[in-house]
């Protein structure tokens, strides 16, 4: 547990907070919905209700995190943040194609949504149409994820942001700049075991020191690829759970922890985490948590 | 013994090592026959891309990769593997027109993709589902029983260069924890 000399940036989207020193604010929580098969809407509507509930019980901000990865299903699924998700409560939109980015972006524009919208993400793979619709239509927050396929390790990630790894015309951190986000949250890129995993976990605080912005990443994406688990399969959820307290040990800000079916697990053992890294900084560090932070929870 | 021809380590089954076909699992539930060399699923359009490639061009049986399932949408990594056999890389070492989302090669160097280009050949059957449809093609490749390309060629990873340190007090090359527990950048 430590604190870090860089000062630390904290940024607000639709009421929750997220950054800052260790032990300041708790641990912001990222769930996802619609990975696999067509959209499940009336689960979802449940499951997004049962989290807002955990996330009132330990204190832990949570986010949800929408994937789209069919443009049948893109105004469906606005229909559904529309109704589902509070007016005053953030969501992100997690899309891997180019052409569904630039249209839902389009879409969140014409619904006014954009203020609450975190876009899950800029990256290497970002196209200059897309950076032309982001400059048109500019979301709330986005998460910029430092992959750099020439370096893995932590100083590639800040290549990555820093330039590029000179893969595009400038790094990534002045495209956002120039697209004009200004809330920044940076991914450091988890990838599968055995492609330097572990990277992702110790560029946190590399990255902190060195920008101050709030930081995190989907680690639990490393345990998902993993087919040294097979042997273990009765674990591998546990694990899978469990892999997200590196994020705020290492002085991570945000978890993207993958499935919301895993939610029941993961606020709590974020959360404990949260009190023990509390107990410690505010003692050494003189760091305050939060009024909502689990920690307060803690003692009602 | 079998697996001195596949070094680079990934998720993939192998079977007959001197057989000429390697089939590639997108988005499908489907186990090939035993009659294949390897077979293994692709997720992503660059790490996954490299795998396959190191690991096919390391077993000079292998004369044809059968791509089949439902394409990985975003990634697109099928079509990107089908991009990458037709044009290389450019001088950014992008695939040249592949359509996946981040479709780079880092880790390989030309020679090992120059191999690849010619000792293999892509069966495209992208969204492809019906497994006796794929079952019959690949018979008909193994049929063709084509010659071993010749040597193996065992494709370096390209790791870049770390920094070692000898400050016991150091996390990274750039940061350092002090005495009292906090991070500093190193060099300050």
């Amino acid at each position: 547990m430590f604190s870090f000399t860089k000062e630390q940036k904290i940024f607000e989207i639709s009421g929750v907070k997220i950054g800052g020193q260790p032990g300041n604010l708790p641990t912001v929580l990222f769930g996802g919905f619609f990975f696999k098969g067509e959209p499940y809407f009336d689960t979802a509507k449940q499951q997004i209700k049962d989290m807002y509930i955990l996330s009132n019980k330990t204190g832990n901000p949570v986010i949800p995190d929408f994937f789209i990865k069919k443009e049948e299903n893109l105004e469906k699924i606005i229909e559904f943040i529309i109704k589902e998700i509070p007016k005053n409560k953030p969501f992100s939109v997690d899309i891997i194609e180019p052409d569904l980015k630039i249209k839902t972006l389009e879409i969140l524009s014409n619904k006014n949504l954009l203020k609450r919208t975190v876009y899950n993400s800029i990256h290497i793979g970002t196209t200059n149409e897309e950076r032309q619709t982001l400059k048109k239509h500019i979301p709330e927050m986005a998460i910029v994820v430092a992959f750099n396929p020439k370096d893995k390790s932590p100083d590639g990630k800040i290549e990555v942001l820093e330039n590029s790894a000179h893969l595009l015309d400038k790094g990534l951190l002045d495209i956002v700049k120039e697209v004009g986000v200004k809330k920044i949250l940076i991914d450091t890129a988890a990838l599968a075991p055995g492609n330097y995993s572990g990277a992702a976990i110790a560029a946190i605080p590399v990255i902190k020191e060195e920008y101050g912005y709030p930081t995190g990443c989907a680690i639990h994406n490393v345990v998902e690829k993993s087919s040294w688990l097979k042997n273990f399969e009765d674990s591998r959820g546990i694990v899978d759970v469990a892999s997200n307290i590196n994020i705020p040990v290492f002085g991570g800000d945000f978890a993207i922890f993958g499935p919301v079916e895993r939610a029941n697990q993961v606020f709590p053992i974020v959360a404990w985490e949260d009190i023990l890294i509390s107990e410690y900084t505010e003692n050494y560090f003189g760091i305050t948590p939060d009024n909502f932070h689990p920690r307060r929870k803690f003692f009602e | 013994m079998e697996n001195q021809y596949y070094p680079w380590d990934g998720e993939f089954i192998t079977c007959k090592y001197n057989s000429c076909v390697a089939v590639v699992l997108l988005n499908i539930k489907y186990n090939p026959p035993n009659t294949v060399a390897i077979y293994g699923s692709l997720k992503t359009e660059n790490i996954g891309i490299e795998k396959i490639v190191a690991n096919t061009i390391s077993n000079p049986y292998i004369r044809y990769i059968l791509l089949c399932g439902d394409e990985i949408r975003g990634h697109r990594s099928g079509s990107s593997l089908i991009s990458l056999s037709e044009n290389g890389i450019d001088k950014n070492h992008r695939i040249i027109n592949a359509p996946g989302a981040i479709p780079y090669i880092e880790n390989l160097d030309e020679k090992a993709l120059e191999r690849f280009q010619k000792q293999i050949k892509i069966v495209d059957m992208i969204g492809e589902k019906n497994k006796i449809k794929i079952d019959k093609k690949i018979d008909e490749l193994l049929k063709k029983s084509l010659s071993s390309f010749g040597k193996s060629y065992i494709a370096i990873r390209i790791i870049p260069k770390t920094t070692k340190i000898y400050d016991k007090r150091a996390l990274h090359s750039k940061i350092f924890i002090d005495y009292l527990g906090k991070i500093k950048k190193r060099g300050e």
